[in-house]
């Protein structure tokens, strides 16, 4: 039996941002499609549209040229469309079974006489009885496969399903899905891997930005084709001037940095070393989930790591943490403003105060010195054009870019010589980044150093001196910025090589 | 945004942009208003009179000068206990455990009161004070470590612990500590003068713990407000990724919280002890530890909130000794009425986040 599904004409906005834009789209089954797109692209949107999690605003979808009203995942399910998302939906208490039987409408013993049929006919060997947290990352995959493959879909969609796999996990994966492509079910695979689609897939269509770039056959492509087209080519004319007479002079060296976690949807980090000169932007790229949050949180202090692997302007700071790293001048941006970087529930005065060193006088003998405070945070206020003059004011009233200028604001009005920041354009409007990629580009001018953790390349290539590319917890040799193409960056994001 | 009876679509429930702050301190009122519907209907359905009955829980009990004392007497304890437990909850320690720092503090406070039996002198009562405080710490703090360095969930260990606490003090009112002239009844000595808290009006038996709790509550105002201590729990308990980020050492704060409401809880049970009963039994106290938990929500955390709201919740106590007497009711009608609150609290709550739209059918 042939299954075609088709999307037509498939429009969702958010507010503010566009996640697919008149998309249309047609899969028939035999075949491996791949979805790809960076962060943002509007990949998984189009996924939870086609899962029945949302409901899109303009357009259609069909399947076997009938209209599929999907208003739920059950609709999805009813439809024989079945979801492995990237992070698992399992019962980590529960047995295999039990898990596998909450959803299931038959008999304890059709159920696992089922399941002992595809487990035997995909070569899978999976412990029914024995409860799922003690299972790998590969195997609870498995299950949620079997979950799906129970109702005999007809569609399977995979959101990043190698991400938290291990390669041998990785070649396993790969053998099953073609062999459900060959019975006939069709495969969509969503992923920023690069090798990956060129290995499995018979198609791909391309995403950036909310909208479809390409479809074109895998034969027709190659990895720096794919590249080009993912992270497109639209650079802000605006660079940065690199200027040739750089001070040499070393403000943080980091060697031989190793972390391990022990959480599975964290990435370890891998012998990490690079070195920022005083006046410099390291601009570190990377899809998102590859290392980028925890060293972050190495750089920040927040994981403590070895005393001498990280030396700032000669000081091994390794085993500090963030309060006592910015008594030596260094500073902060995280990712998440809304949840890390300041409180929304609390006040502007309250926020500035939690970036707090000894020279600022904030508490006094274990006193709210609320008076010195509130002077400080007027100071960031006009300094840095947030577009409110009173600290008594709740940060949730602030618009994303207001609150990343203060936040911003906060880190630099005390002059660090260093400023580590996470994303720190996300989600934010024309006009705040552009202020913020100007702020960024005067610390470099006072001979302050950067360095820039982010996902959207154009930035980095906009504000970076020197680059290197974080994949899977490691990092990529450091080349200058000039020397850099959108071209290599997507090669090394999506885990390729270059010379 | 989600639909009840979908076809017809007549609710709509729709989030709201933001918590409103007139709701966050109306839902404890309507919450008690609910609660006293509930209640009546309850009675009602028992072949009670409803309002009657209320009357007889509610307002009867506090009628005169003695009831009046006697609910002061009752909040004194959850009140004192609420404050410590907002140091905990306010940074998102569940310390469920109080009941088991009371008794343990009593059981500290008790002891050293037991060595001064047959003494009289000023100095007694504040070392007895100071043993019960420091019985709750310590008590407290063995949640805190094994949360903080093995990982253990405070709310199974904290919880288990109070049945541990009220063993102890069993085997010790029985066995060791149970007065000699005692006829074997499951209690110690009587406690000397100098180590009971002075009453504050004779025949009353409303006693000086009262200033404890007021104490607790004008200084968990102040470390909230106005020291660097309350500024960053207050961090931590709206994030604990922003506490780590501003460098905050989030293990010595659990262990901190743990402390102060460790303390709080102990000097209740001290004043259980050396005010209305006077020697250590089996029953130094009738739940207080876990109804200060109701206490603390229904005053929002707020340390004047939790004034008002052991008061409230002090009147079941009450209400429910008198129905025991006038109505036959079995006293543990008590113990409905502050479930009752607490599910209507929370479920109250819910219009926190969302508010409710009725619309018309679509057809």
């Amino acid at each position: 039996m042939n299954t075609n599904l088709k999307i037509s004409n498939v429009t969702k906005i958010y507010p503010g941002c566009v996640a697919n834009d008149n998309i249309s789209l047609e899969f028939e089954s035999g075949k491996i499609y791949a979805l790809l797109g960076e962060n943002g692209a509007g990949k998984s949107t189009l996924v939870k549209i086609l899962s029945g999690v949302i409901m899109p605003d303009e357009g259609q979808i069909f399947l076997n040229n009938k209209v599929l009203k999907l208003k739920s995942p059950i609709d999805a399910k009813k439809n024989k469309i079945g979801m492995v998302f990237q992070h698992f939906n399992l019962f980590e208490t529960l047995s295999v079974f039990e898990n596998l039987i909450i959803d299931s409408n038959e008999t304890r013993e059709n159920l696992r006489e089922k399941i002992q049929s595809i487990m035997k006919k995909y070569n899978f060997s999976i412990d029914l009885d024995i409860p799922v947290l003690n299972l790998s990352a590969g195997q609870k995959q498995k299950v949620e496969i079997i979950r799906c493959l129970i109702r005999s879909p007809d569609v399977l969609i995979m959101d990043e399903p190698t991400s938290v796999l291990t390669e041998q996990e990785t070649i396993e994966l790969f053998s099953s899905l073609k062999q459900f492509s060959e019975e006939g079910i069709l495969i969509i695979y969503i992923t920023h891997k690069l090798k990956e689609v060129m290995s499995i897939c018979d198609e791909v269509a391309v995403m950036r930005k909310g909208q479809l770039v390409s479809v074109s056959k895998i034969i027709n492509e190659k990895i720096e084709t794919l590249a080009n087209k993912m992270i497109g080519q639209n650079l802000k004319t605006i660079k940065k001037k690199i200027s040739n007479e750089k001070s040499k002079e070393q403000l943080i060296k980091i060697s031989n940095l190793n972390y391990s976690s022990e959480d599975p949807f964290e990435t370890n980090l891998k012998k990490i070393n690079f070195e920022v000169n005083r006046g410099e932007c390291l601009g570190i790229a990377g899809i998102s989930g590859n290392g980028q949050s925890e060293l972050f949180q190495v750089l920040s202090g927040e994981i403590v790591s070895e005393k001498d692997s990280i030396i700032f302007n000669d000081n091994p700071i390794g085993n500090l943490n963030p309060q006592e790293r910015r008594e030596y001048l260094m500073a902060f941006s995280p990712e998440d403003r809304m949840e890390q970087a300041a409180i929304p529930q609390m006040k502007i005065f309250e926020n500035v105060a939690l970036n707090n060193f000894k020279s600022s006088n904030f508490f006094n003998n274990g006193l709210i010195n609320e008076k010195k405070i509130k002077e400080h945070s007027q100071k960031i206020l006009s300094d840095f054009s947030v577009n409110t003059d009173n600290v008594e004011l709740k940060s949730q009233f602030l618009s994303g870019g207001n609150l990343q200028k203060l936040i911003i604001g906060r880190e630099l009005i005390t002059s660090p010589e260093l400023l580590i920041c996470f994303n720190p354009t996300w989600g934010l409007d024309v006009g705040a980044i552009n202020y913020i990629h100007e702020t960024l580009i005067k610390i470099n001018e006072q001979k302050k150093s950067v360095i820039l953790i982010s996902t959207d390349t154009d930035e980095l290539l906009k504000l970076s001196d020197k680059i290197c590319v974080i994949y899977k917890g490691k990092l990529s040799k450091i080349m200058n910025a000039n020397e850099v193409t959108p071209e290599k960056l997507g090669i090394l994001m999506g885990g390729g090589e270059i010379d | 945004m989600e639909y009840l009876w979908e076809e017809e679509k007549l609710i709509k429930i729709v989030k709201r942009d933001q918590p409103s702050r007139t709701i966050f301190f109306l839902t404890p009122v309507l919450a008690i208003f609910l609660t006293l519907v509930a209640g009546g209907l309850i009675f009602y359905i028992l072949g009670f009179k409803p309002f009657e009955s209320l009357k007889f829980f509610f307002i009867v009990p506090i009628a005169d000068m003695y009831g009046f004392s006697e609910l002061l007497l009752k909040a004194t304890p959850l009140c004192l206990i609420a404050i410590g437990l907002s140091f905990c909850f306010k940074s998102n320690n569940w310390n469920i455990g109080a009941e088991g720092q009371l008794t343990f503090g009593a059981i500290v406070s008790g002891g050293v009161a037991l060595l001064f039996y047959d003494q009289e002198g000023f100095y007694i009562l504040p070392i007895v004070i100071l043993a019960g405080a420091i019985g709750g710490m310590l008590y407290a703090s063995i949640p805190a470590i094994l949360k903080t360095y093995f990982n253990t969930n405070e709310i199974l260990v904290s919880l288990m612990l109070v049945y541990v606490s009220k063993l102890i003090l069993d085997y010790l009112v029985v066995g060791p500590w149970s007065n000699p002239e005692g006829f074997n009844f499951p209690e110690t000595r009587q406690f000397s003068d100098s180590a009971r808290l002075p009453l504050l009006v004779e025949g009353l038996r409303i006693h000086a713990g009262i200033f404890l709790a007021l104490a607790a509550v004008v200084i968990s105002w102040f470390i909230f407000d106005k020291t660097y201590l309350g500024f960053q729990m207050k961090v931590s308990g709206f994030s604990l990724k922003t506490a780590k980020y501003a460098g905050y050492k989030g293990k010595k704060m659990i262990i901190l919280v743990f402390l102060i409401s460790g303390a709080c809880a102990g000097l209740a049970g001290v004043g259980e002890i050396t005010g209305p009963i006077g020697q250590l039994h089996r029953e130094v106290s009738p739940d207080y530890g876990f109804t200060a938990i109701i206490v603390a929500f229904l005053g929002r955390l707020n340390p004047v909130g939790i004034i008002f709201a052991s008061l409230v919740v002090a009147i079941t106590y009450l209400g429910a000794e008198t129905a025991q007497i006038f109505m036959q009711i079995p006293k543990y009608t008590g113990q409905v009425f502050q479930g009752m609150i607490l599910f209507f609290l929370l479920a109250s709550d819910y219009l926190l986040f969302f508010k409710i739209k009725f619309i018309g059918s679509k057809k």
